[in-house]
């Protein structure tokens, strides 16, 4: 039986499968993130006495800033799996390209973390008195493009302090103040949303200063996954 | 030579100092504290500098795998680190008397905060990985991602805080500020230089004592 042997992209999608499926017969990335989410948002209830009258004002702040703090759990656990029973090694010994391991990784991530952030808004909503509507269907874009912004540095970061004795320091450290420029546009852009929400509103689905933060991050989540692409390979060969 | 840019740090730093309290004119309007910006600007300069040295060594590091550039991205990431860390100290003393506040989330201000961040980070990479070849490897990769990012934060940034722009744009000065700053901007070049060849010296005896460590361990 002969099969044409894939290329970066078909390595991708084997790597990406193996994690998806372990993921959904573990769960073990998946719960602790959308539990921790939770709780974020209880703490963030106490802390600031938020009502809905708060909403526009500190909602997008509280929502991106649980799904960043989740996500560093998430992002620690890339390469945990891989690392347990040298299975590294064998992947690295492996006729793969490392670029492919990086995709599937990030992919991974960006999946991640998606199923987490529709997960949890459900929930958010509900806390903060969010009517649902059409108008949220914009946070779509958000969501995809701030997931991969996180993932994109998060993936190449992970695989360097998966080494580290440090890790559970150093990849926060790391993280958010690369990640800032992502973050300030994830939430200048949920902000544009929700205010979209105000009753009595009736505003297009698509509000025009929303491009710009947009834009921004489509940027951002472009230039930092092609750079760690590149820079993978260095930080991944033994 | 290290004596010879210990006598002219010494020099030029004298007559940096002397020519910003004595030759250049007190400002108008804000008066003495301005003087603070001389050494203020001269700093941010080194640190720009320092961070662009970074990156440039990173890169080299990667594709030559030459020790000597590893230990200057370090050293240049300290400098770098230590000048941003006078930018952040001298522009609140002066934004005191001026703003009424020490700090605003003004675009450059947050800037250079969001810069040194990155860069302590970066400095920690390399403090806390295990010394050898793949902390070596580790730092100029993360040296690479943060100066990328150095544009990304600043544009991010402005859009941000766009009806903050306070920080002063650039200015006319009075010919003896001009020269005044001049001299400024030079003492710190050659304190760069100075405290370069210092901490460079340093590490390479640091790294030819572990090497003569290693080659006793073997025997």
């Amino acid at each position: 039986m002969s099969r044409a042997i894939p290329g970066t992209w078909g390595h991708a999608r084997i790597l990406l499968r193996k994690d998806l499926v372990a993921e959904w017969r573990t769960k073990e990335r998946l719960s602790p993130m959308v539990f921790f989410v939770l709780l974020v948002l209880l703490v963030y209830n106490f802390a600031f006495e938020l009502g809905g009258a708060a909403l526009w004002e500190i909602g997008p702040g509280v929502l991106w800033s649980s799904f960043v703090f989740a996500s560093l759990f998430g992002l620690q656990r890339t390469f945990a799996a891989e690392s347990d029973n040298d299975c590294l090694d064998a992947l690295l010994a492996a006729p793969v390209e490392r670029g492919a391991l990086y995709l599937a990784k990030m992919v991974g991530n960006v999946l991640f973390l998606l199923g987490v952030e529709l997960l949890t808004l459900p929930l958010f909503g509900l806390f903060f008195n969010l009517t649902a509507g059409l108008y949220l269907l914009p946070l779509l874009v958000v969501f995809l493009l701030g997931s991969a912004s996180v993932a994109s540095v998060g993936t190449l970061f992970a695989a360097m302090t998966g080494h580290s004795r440090l890790r559970e320091f150093l990849l926060p450290l790391l993280v958010l103040p690369v990640l800032i420029p992502a973050l300030i546009s994830c939430v200048a852009a949920t902000g544009v949303i929700l205010a979209a929400g105000v009753p009595g509103r009736n505003p297009p689905l698509w509000p025009a200063e929303l491009t710009v933060h947009v834009g921004m991050l489509g940027l951002f989540a472009v230039v930092f996954t092609t750079l760690s692409w590149m820079l993978f390979d260095f930080v991944i060969e033994e | 030579m290290t004596r010879l840019l210990y006598l002219i740090v010494t020099v030029t730093m004298l007559s940096a100092v002397g020519a910003v309290f004595l030759l250049a004119p007190t400002e108008k309007q804000m008066g003495d504290v301005q003087r603070i910006f001389y050494f203020h600007v001269a700093s941010a300069l080194a640190a720009g500098v320092a961070y662009l040295l970074v990156f440039v060594s990173s890169v080299w590091y990667l594709r030559t795998r030459d020790d000597r550039w590893d230990r200057f991205a370090g050293v240049s990431a300290e400098l770098g680190v230590l000048f941003s860390a006078f930018v952040l100290f001298s522009g609140p003393l002066w934004a005191r008397p001026i703003w009424g506040v020490f700090w605003r989330w003004e675009p450059r201000l947050t800037t250079m905060l969001i810069t040194f961040t990155i860069y302590v980070a970066y400095l920690m990479v390399r403090s806390y990985g295990a010394p050898g070849e793949r902390t070596q490897r580790f730092a100029a990769v993360v040296g690479i991602v943060a100066f990328v990012n150095v544009p990304l934060v600043h544009y991010s940034i402005n859009m941000w805080a766009a009806d903050q722009q306070l920080h002063p744009p650039k200015v006319e000065l009075a010919p003896v500020m001009q020269q005044t700053k001049f001299l400024c901007y030079f003492a710190f070049a050659c304190l760069f230089a100075l405290l370069m060849r210092l901490r460079l010296s340093q590490e390479h005896l640091a790294a030819r004592l572990q090497a003569l460590l290693r080659m006793t361990a073997h025997r």
